[in-house]
């Protein structure tokens, strides 16, 4: 990349970065994606004792997974976040100045794709960060304690820092994934439903299919289940997916969305 | 009315929008397309091909496992006993006097009972089932009388004063019936947590029960010439949970377990339902358009347009909601009536439960589950249309119409079942339940009931939609 290049894109992307701090829903949208992260993690480690289990210790508990299930209800803001963050310039007429400010069209999506996914992935590190300390919190109440073979939740244990690292990136695809499709249709209802769609109703299909060909196929290439297997950090062998591929699996799902919305974004009017 | 427009006109115009917009019309056809999905997938993917197919495993519709101490009745008479205390070893575990035809399982027979918790029943044949008293736990009186064919359950508290429970006809009852005190005790469900998700497992309980004051009369009140020299007849299942019975002094302790009772299949496959759950896809599209539907006005400005029309928003807000929720029923009903057809064959050769039987529309729990859908997707699209009126933003009300129905399906499996059944209870997805047609381990709310919680939520955002749409500028 040349230096003046370089220049560019790097006021692009401040120039993005400004369009999200001072959209009046985007912070909010952002805040709200940490508050659900943290609020459902809490909840669904609080519906969790060992009272079901054979013995405290053979419960065999996933914990870190556990602590990160909030992330399930935090990405539905961060679809609206990644589509507004797009679709919003359509449904306001500011399309029109961006393009005029910053003429190379790729150029804009790149700098829109950096900001946005920057923004989720902070976002999405401060709501795992808010979910394992509640899972510190929580966890001992319920049993989980050391002496049930539970050691607390640390960033230092390799494969929780995986799970976390993991987990803040996954809502950076996500956002990407829903700035790729809502570049696509520029339509904020039909990019919203479509990415809540995908993410949400194919676990449910999934579940729900009778041939067990199929739900496996599912676990393995849908892009919510193979993106979260990188939450797990208990019996990676019997996963659909290994962890860091399944995320794969989604950063792939997020890239063709970005590359059919950037074709049909230089081909297109705006 | 003043100068208000006729409401049928404002249905009109309403309806007149809905259908010229062709993205609107193309959200109807995706509400059918989406909830057809899941059937045609099924459909599709079946590779048990009609070659494989063998004879479809016949099981019986009944369970007729318990203990029996017992001896012949021949003519009218009735048997009396006192039961003094039952063991709470399941729900629905059973203690009381049977009358049955004769010792062979599947034989008609009449019983009143004790359970630990639903009170006193009159049973007979397997699939008839009357409630007595409620708080009529152990300890009881029970009085079995047969007349003729006609054989009638009696309970009291203190001996003295009888109340009738039940009344049955049973036909052709030979002039000897074996009578007597039985014990049963269903297998229990019992639900173990590992490796982060829910183990269900079925089982055997075995039940006890103390009898006292035991009497068996001929009619006329005299005492039976058998009275007093009893049999045991035990048709468990489960050898190591086989019964027995000890007596002395005319204390009866009777052990016993399995069940007399129409067959219940916790884990068995709803295939009503399963043909029917691509409705939680198909009702995202509903959503979204219930939220189109309104904010479209305000982002054109066209409400202030309508609203000068027809000054009466809430009259507005109505005839929106029955236009969309008359469009959307429609379009939910053409969906399940076709993914039920579809896909009923298919499920049932690939389903693991045996004999199973075949459903047709004409059966009232499967139009109920159908019908039932159609509603469902209806009041999510108005439920949709009222939350957007609230917070006027599309881009907010469909998540926050989607998140809630869809977060029981979203945990499922990975939170204990009490907790995900309360979360269905709680939340608009409850309305999912009018799809079951049987009642499995894991139901968590009634048909009509869990229809009904969302028809509440529906009624509230109606309500505050109305009166901000009175407060506010348009």
């Amino acid at each position: 990349m040349t230096p003046r290049r370089a220049r560019c894109l790097r006021r692009a992307v401040r120039a993005e970065w400004t369009k999200l701090r001072t959209v009046p829903s985007l912070p909010w949208l952002l805040a709200a994606a940490v508050g659900l992260t943290v609020a459902g993690s809490a909840g669904a480690l609080a519906s969790v004792d060992t009272s079901q289990c054979p013995s405290p210790s053979e419960c065999f508990e996933d914990t870190t997974k556990l602590s990160l299930t909030g992330i399930r209800l935090g990405q539905a803001a961060v679809v609206v976040f990644g589509v507004l963050a797009m679709s919003s310039e359509y449904g306001t007429g500011t399309i029109g100045p961006t393009l005029a400010a910053t003429p190379s069209r790729r150029l804009v999506l790149t700098a829109k794709a950096a900001a946005v996914t920057t923004a989720a992935v902070v976002a999405g590190a401060i709501g795992v960060l808010g979910s394992l300390a509640a899972g510190r919190a929580i966890l001992p109440g319920n049993g989980f304690t050391s002496a049930n073979g539970y050691e607390p939740l640390s960033l230092a244990d390799g494969s929780t820092l995986r799970a976390a690292a993991g987990t803040a990136l996954y809502l950076g695809l996500v956002a990407l994934l829903s700035l790729g499709v809502a570049t696509a249709v520029r339509d904020t209802v039909g990019a919203i439903t479509g990415v809540l769609a995908l993410l949400y109703a194919v676990p449910i299909v999934a579940q729900i299919v009778s041939d067990p060909r199929w739900q496996r196929r599912l676990a393995r290439y849908g892009p919510t289940e193979a993106g979260l297997s990188v939450q797990n950090t208990m019996r990676l062998d019997d996963l659909p997916i290994s962890p860091w591929p399944g995320l794969g699996v989604l950063a792939a799902y997020a890239g063709l969305a970005l590359l059919s919305g950037l074709l049909l974004f230089q081909f297109r009017d705006a | 009315m003043g100068g208000h427009a006729p409401f049928g006109r404002l249905v009109l115009a309403e309806w007149t929008k809905l259908r010229s917009v062709p993205r609107w019309l193309m959200a109807l056809a995706a509400v059918v397309g989406l909830t057809l999905l899941v059937a045609v997938f099924d459909k599709a993917s079946d590779s048990s091909s009609d070659a494989e197919e063998g004879e479809p495993l016949e099981e019986p519709d009944f369970s007729d496992e318990f203990h029996f101490v017992h001896q012949p009745l021949t003519g009218d008479g009735s048997i009396v006993a006192h039961v003094v205390s039952q063991e709470d070893s399941h729900e629905w575990a059973k203690a009381g006097l049977i009358m049955k035809e004769r010792l062979e399982v599947g034989a008609p027979y009449a019983a009143v009972l004790v359970t630990p918790d639903h009170g006193v029943r009159m049973q007979w044949d397997f699939d008839h089932d009357v409630a007595g008293s409620d708080d009529g736990a152990a300890p009881r009186w029970l009085r079995l009388t047969r007349s003729g064919d006609t054989v009638t359950g009696y309970e009291s508290a203190d001996a003295t004063n009888w109340q009738r429970v039940g009344e049955v006809d049973l036909d052709n009852l030979p002039s000897t019936v074996e009578v007597g005190l039985f014990v049963a005790s269903p297998d229990a469900v019992v639900i173990k947590r590992q490796y982060g998700s829910n183990s269900v497992n079925e089982t055997p309980t075995r039940g006890e029960a103390v009898f006292d004051r035991v009497s068996v009369e001929a009619a006329g009140g005299s005492p039976s010439p058998r009275d007093g020299e009893w049999s045991d007849y035990d048709s468990a299942d489960e050898p190591e949970f086989g019964g027995s019975s000890t007596e002395s002094g005319g204390v009866f302790t009777v052990m016993g377990s399995g069940d007399i009772a129409e067959v219940r299949r916790p884990f068995g496959d709803d295939l009503v339902e399963l043909s029917l759950s691509g409705a939680a896809v198909g009702m995202l599209a509903a959503a979204a358009l219930g939220a189109l539907f309104m904010t479209a006005e305000f982002k054109r400005g066209m409400i202030r347009t309508t609203f000068a029309a027809s000054p009466g928003r809430g009259r507005v807000l109505a005839a929106k909601a029955i236009v969309l929720g008359g469009a959307t029923f429609a379009a939910g009903l053409v969906a399940s009536v076709i993914a039920f057809l579809v896909s009923q064959a298919s499920l049932r050769n690939t389903s693991r439960t045996p004999g199973l039987p075949e459903l047709s529309l004409a059966n009232l729990t499967v139009l109920r589950a159908v019908v039932g859908t159609a509603v469902l997707i209806a009041l999510v699209a108005v439920l949709s249309l009222a939350v957007a009126t609230i917070v006027r933003h599309t881009a907010l009300a469909i998540p926050l119409v989607v998140l809630p129905l869809l977060v029981p399906s979203i945990v499922e499996g990975g939170l204990p079942l009490s907790v995900e059944n309360w979360l269905t209870r709680l939340t608009p997805a409850a309305g999912f339940a009018v799809q079951q047609t049987i009642t499995r381990y894991d139901t968590a709310i009634a048909p009509l009931v869990g229809l009904g919680v969302l028809a509440v939520y529906v009624a509230v955002a109606l309500g505050v939609a109305t009166l901000l749409l009175r407060r506010r500028d348009a």
